[in-house]
């Protein structure tokens, strides 16, 4: 009866370390596979020259630039409203219907699937607004899709500035603004600059709501501005993959494409993950 | 001080603003969406909508049949569940309760890749490497098929949950689990005996959020899943092309023109995904808030 | 109750109630702290001293559900009237906390923080930094590292540092709430010496658990239990010949 608890548990604790060493693995061949054929593709010419040849040939410029500019216009617009947000649901609010209504609709929106903010953003500002399908378009959708991850990262940045802080501060006659500028915010920072990063990353891979508000296919030229189409790393890496013009000669260049991406995104939860234990050890001391 | 009190309700209002704005996005989602999707059934029993076997929107007379598109992401996803599940279960209890801290320190971040990378790019690996192997294994006329939308989403629902689930085994308190021990229980019977089923709502909340997450997704199973909108049979359908609802949005919308019945009808399967994943959410919440020990 | 103090009186208060939602912490509390001299309030843990402490630089206010009626006048002030702005309030009557809290700041920095945003000037911040350090007995052991962390102080000198801080921004009361009980013995005798040197300037209320610091420092004790002030008086009074039967056997060390 014993040994075959002891068995039992033998065999359990095997099948538990086989399922990590498969996930463990996934992530190996599929890093593996993106790295080893799309190493050889990359080089300078690759990421600064523009497509050829109906995309057969030449570099990904413009997509990296198009992917570049997502970036900048969403986060410009996510970041200031996240870390706003977060600080007002966090050293403000009263818990009460307001409150739960805020709270509701941030885990909903963090839940909405993100072809559906293509539609909304189709619908919004490509239809209703005229922005048309346009980097302006796809920059507010993504926005609106990373908001919900900003708003998380800050206030837990913030549950860990300590309440003596505070305290100490209003007890010094400081109002509560100023103690939250000059106290609160200055801890919580690093916090939330992880989290923005990690939203970068995100912005930089979705795909789905670009494509509805403004991606284009194929430009021969960059974007001149806020109401133009663009180009983006995701949707480029899609297309070649699908519905280019020689999907089976051009496969070098998608691996190269997905590796472009991976890199920017890999890099980006990198520097993040680094922020976050430099920060930790920190607070540690 | 009326200066001081002045600038400080400023703030409180600018900042309350923000907030709102959460509320607003939801609420206009809500109305952009459903407003083009109910356009269509001015021309389109909504009857058929919900009811009707066939999705042929360009066909004279056009079909707007959402049941194929529903049921394909239905079966794609209850795939996904029946691999990710147990998968992620399994090294969410590796990773809490038998790897020492070094291990799990390298482990997380190793998950943690799986949720950074973009579905685009699964979808890639999917079509590239997953999709000839599943044809030349199973011998069939084409590898993409459901099940190797399953197999993908399943790796990309992973790292939800497995900390999620991770997160809830950790926090059954330490005195529960040592109650059983000196009882002379084995540390395997008193994991699955007293640890899982303690944070079995924390594992469940996990599973539902994976569930979201998978049925949501657009990019992946639009490469992998050959895009073929029949009914599918179960299992069977596995092993055959299907289309989820995601993908039609996102495969159709570049060619409909806008303000056409079609252009609605993608609008009402939007709505129709994004009510699934409310009502979803709604229920992950709900098991996730009771999962919390109250120590 | 004593009263006709030498120094006149700094903090008044009439029937004191206070109830954090349903749960009624504080019934009736009346009593007069004296100006420019050191007043102790004891009683066992969760008897309301803390509260009642709170209650003088109204820092319950942020505390939800709670709610309080009566009258509390500082300097003649009614603090609890509607024209009160809590944050000059807060600037007249500091307060000093259980467990060192200094902001993760410079040693510098931390002192400035308070007349910096009550509108010192960058000339004169020097010159304020170094009177309340001064004062605060901590100049001699910080004056060459003023720009570093004031996280890497020990315990006592961080209290100390808070004890600066606050007497930086010039209040009239300081409330010291068991401003020794995260401290060792020797800390604990510094921040003694300094709060008997500090009274000569400003009015000093401190709640303690340890009977023997209130015995040394305070000029008046209060004991309080289970929300009620059950006895004020002397200091002498109160340790050697005690009207209340609670009171003594508290003192003595029979209860509970």
């Amino acid at each position: 009866m014993f040994s075959n608890a002891k068995l039992n548990e033998k065999i359990a604790f095997t099948l538990l370390k086989i399922a990590t060493g498969m996930v463990v693995a996934f992530v190996m061949v599929i890093l593996y596979y993106i790295i080893s054929n799309g190493y050889s593709v990359i080089n300078l010419e690759f990421i600064t020259s523009m497509p050829r040849n109906r995309m057969t040939e030449g570099g990904i410029f413009p997509a990296i630039m198009g992917t570049a500019y997502l970036i900048v216009g969403s986060m410009a617009v996510a970041l200031p409203l996240g870390i706003l947000s977060a600080i007002y649901l966090n050293e403000y609010a009263q818990s009460g219907r307001t409150t739960w209504a805020i709270e509701m609709a941030i885990s909903n929106l963090a839940g909405t699937p993100s072809v559906v903010f293509g539609l909304f953003g189709l619908a919004l500002f490509v239809k209703y607004l005229g922005f048309g399908p346009s980097l302006i378009s796809a920059s507010l959708t993504l926005a609106l899709l990373i908001l919900p991850v900003i708003i998380r990262a800050s206030q837990e940045a913030l549950l860990t500035v300590p309440k003596e802080y505070r305290e100490a501060s209003l007890a010094l006659g400081v109002t509560k603004w100023e103690t939250i500028r000059r106290v609160v915010l200055p801890a919580a920072i690093p916090g939330m600059i992880t989290g923005a990063i990690l939203s970068i990353g995100r912005v930089a891979g979705e795909t789905a709501p670009i494509l509805l508000t403004g991606a284009a296919y194929f430009l021969p030229r960059m974007p001149d501005s806020i109401y133009s189409q663009f180009m983006a790393l995701p949707y480029h890496l899609y297309v070649l993959a699908t519905s280019g013009t020689n999907i089976a000669q051009t496969r070098p260049l998608q691996y190269g494409t997905a590796l472009v991406l991976l890199i920017i995104v890999l890099c980006v939860n990198i520097v993040a993950v680094s922020i976050r234990s430099h920060y930790r050890n920190k607070i540690k001391r | 001080m009326s200066n001081r009190y002045l600038k400080e309700k400023g703030i409180e209002s600018l900042l309350f603003a923000s907030g709102a704005v959460a509320v607003i996005a939801l609420f206009l989602l809500c109305i952009f969406l459903f407003r083009d999707g109910i356009l269509l059934f001015s021309e389109y029993p909504i009857n058929s909508f919900l009811t009707a076997t066939k999705w042929y929107p360009t066909a004279e007379p056009a079909h707007f049949g959402i049941l194929p598109l529903f049921l394909g992401s239905v079966i794609v996803t209850i795939g996904a569940v029946i691999f990710s599940v147990p998968l992620g279960i399994a090294v969410a209890i590796y990773i809490s309760e038998l790897a020492s801290p070094k291990i799990s320190n390298v482990l997380k971040p190793v998950t943690e890749i799986l949720a950074g990378i973009p579905s685009v790019v699964y979808g890639f690996f999917g079509l590239v490497i997953l999709v000839p192997i599943i044809q030349n294994t199973l011998e069939l006329p084409t590898g993409q098929t459901a099940l190797t939308g399953s197999i993908m989403l399943g790796i990309m629902a992973l790292p939800t949950i497995i900390s999620i689930s991770e997160d809830a085994i950790s926090s059954v308190p330490r005195t529960l689990k040592e109650g059983s021990l000196a009882l002379g229980s084995t540390k395997w019977q008193t994991i699955y005996k007293v640890t899982v089923p303690a944070s079995l709502s924390g594992i469940s909340a996990a599973v539902m959020l994976g569930i979201g997450r998978a049925i949501g997704e657009t990019m992946t199973v639009m490469m992998v899943t050959g895009n073929s909108a029949v009914i599918p049979g179960f299992p069977s359908g596995l092993f055959a092309p299907v289309r989820t609802m995601t993908a039609t949005i996102a495969l159709e919308m570049g060619e409909v023109p806008q303000g056409s019945d079609h252009f609605h009808a993608l609008f009402a399967i939007g709505s129709v995904l994004f009510i699934t994943t409310f009502i979803i959410n709604i229920i992950a919440n709900y098991v996730k808030k009771r999962y919390r020990f109250n120590l | 109750m004593p009263e006709n103090y030498d120094n006149g009186t700094e903090v008044e208060v009439r029937d004191l109630n206070l109830w954090y939602g349903e749960n009624h912490a504080l019934h009736d509390i009346s009593i007069d702290i004296p100006k420019n001299s050191v007043t102790a309030l004891i009683g066992p843990s969760g008897c309301g001293k803390s509260t009642f402490l709170r209650c003088l630089n109204r820092m319950n206010d942020l505390v939800k559900n709670c709610r309080i009626e009566g009258k509390v006048h500082i300097d003649k002030q009614n603090i609890y009237s509607k024209d009160v702005d809590v944050v000059d309030l807060r600037k007249r009557v500091g307060m000093v906390f259980q467990k060192p809290n200094p902001f993760p700041m410079s040693i510098h920095d931390n002192i400035a923080y308070g007349p910096r945003i009550h509108g010192t000037g960058k000339k004169n911040i020097r010159g304020v930094v170094e009177e309340a350090l001064r004062s605060g007995a901590l100049w001699d052991e910080v004056s060459e590292r003023l720009d570093k962390s004031a996280l890497d102080l020990s315990g006592g000198q961080q209290q100390r540092l808070c004890i600066a801080r606050t007497l930086a921004v010039r209040p009239e009361v300081i409330l010291f709430d068991e401003p020794c009980s995260a401290l060792d013995p020797i800390s604990t005798s510094k921040i003694e010496e300094l709060i008997l040197e500090l009274k000569k300037k400003y009015t000093i209320v401190i709640v303690t658990h340890n009977m023997q610091q209130a015995a040394r420092i305070s000029d008046y004790t209060g004991f309080f239990l289970t929300g009620e002030l059950v006895e004020f008086d002397k200091t002498e009074q109160i340790f050697e010949s005690p009207r209340e039967k609670a009171t003594e056997d508290y003192i003595t060390g029979r209860f509970g």
